[in-house]
């Protein structure tokens, strides 16, 4: 059977289009398969922020659980909850990321710890590599940074 | 105007507020997260943003109207906007935050004042700009369901 060409130029622009999104949406989200399922805890009291951290990591399929403030973050983790991964701001209401980061590594969790923080230095970041996050960046939460962890995380 | 040239607008649209500073890269991580399951992920974020850009504004507003300014309140909010800009990709706007950060540790008043006029500013022509954007995702969102 002889292949049929799209007819028309409107055809091919919106393929071209769909198929251009495509490798645009590849290109920049940096694909990888997850083998294990990875579950993460999100602590931005931004919603935009705490949003957008969500849907990044649904994209890869971790699932996640996202809180507003240090002191709903220490109450889950302290219900039993478990998590391969928490994001946590430093600035935060009620109980701030650095003090709840101390509290949360104090209940004797060892899950790998992102700090995430808007206005970075030197000075914040020994601080909350101090109070006990492993890994400290500034935002945005992007996939060169979390790729990374992801895979370590799964053990690729 | 036909779907694809309407594509092209909103293509070329979006590439001039990269090219003004505008937006940086961080948008274009947004725009790829927008599927099918997530159809208008796009205008949820920008409204989302939109809203609590302007409250924390007024907020900062409200305490720089203050005698005896708290600036370690201040800072809370500059944190915010600061980090809800540059996940969004608002470049501009993040870089406007940095001024008023550094006015704030300085405790300087007056450096505070203007750096926060020149937020406002830089958020207005975000939000038209957005507003225009938005427009144009909604044209082409109501041609295709209209050729369907």
């Amino acid at each position: 059977m002889t292949p049929t060409l799209p007819s028309g130029d409107q055809a091919s622009d919106q393929d071209n289009w769909d198929n251009g999104r495509l490798a645009h949406k590849r290109q920049l989200l940096t694909e990888i398969i997850l083998r294990n399922r990875l579950t993460a805890l999100v602590v931005d009291g931004d919603t935009t922020c705490r949003v957008l951290e969500q849907l990044l990591f649904h994209s890869y399929g971790v699932q996640t659980q996202g809180v507003d403030n240090g002191r709903d973050a220490i109450a889950l983790i302290a219900s039993g909850v478990k998590f391969n991964l928490i994001i946590i701001d430093m600035i935060l209401s009620v109980l701030n990321g650095l003090e709840a980061t101390r509290q949360i590594r104090d209940m004797g969790v060892h899950c790998k710890m992102l700090g995430v923080t808007a206005c970075s230095g030197e000075s914040e970041r020994q601080a909350f590599l101090a109070a006990g996050v492993d890994v400290f960046i500034e935002k945005p939460l992007d996939p060169e940074h979390l790729v990374p962890i992801l895979r370590e995380l799964d053990g690729q | 105007m036909d779907l694809a040239a309407l594509k092209t607008q909103l293509k070329n649209f979006v590439q001039s507020m990269f090219e003004e500073g505008v937006l940086d890269n961080q948008f274009s991580q947004i725009q790829a997260l927008q599927d099918s399951t997530n159809p208008n992920f796009v205008e949820e974020v920008i409204t989302l943003f939109c809203n609590d850009a302007e409250r924390i504004i007024n907020e900062i507003n409200r305490n720089l109207g203050y005698q005896n300014v708290d600036f370690s309140n201040l800072d809370s909010y500059v944190h915010q906007l600061k980090g809800s800009s540059s996940s969004i990709g608002a470049n501009r706007l993040k870089l406007a935050c940095a001024n008023l950060r550094q006015a704030s540790d300085e405790r300087n008043k007056e450096g505070c004042l203007q750096a926060l006029q020149l937020i406002t500013c830089e958020y207005c022509l975000l939000r038209r700009k957005f507003q225009a954007l938005l427009h144009l995702e909604r044209s082409i969102v109501e041609l295709e369901t209209n050729q369907k």
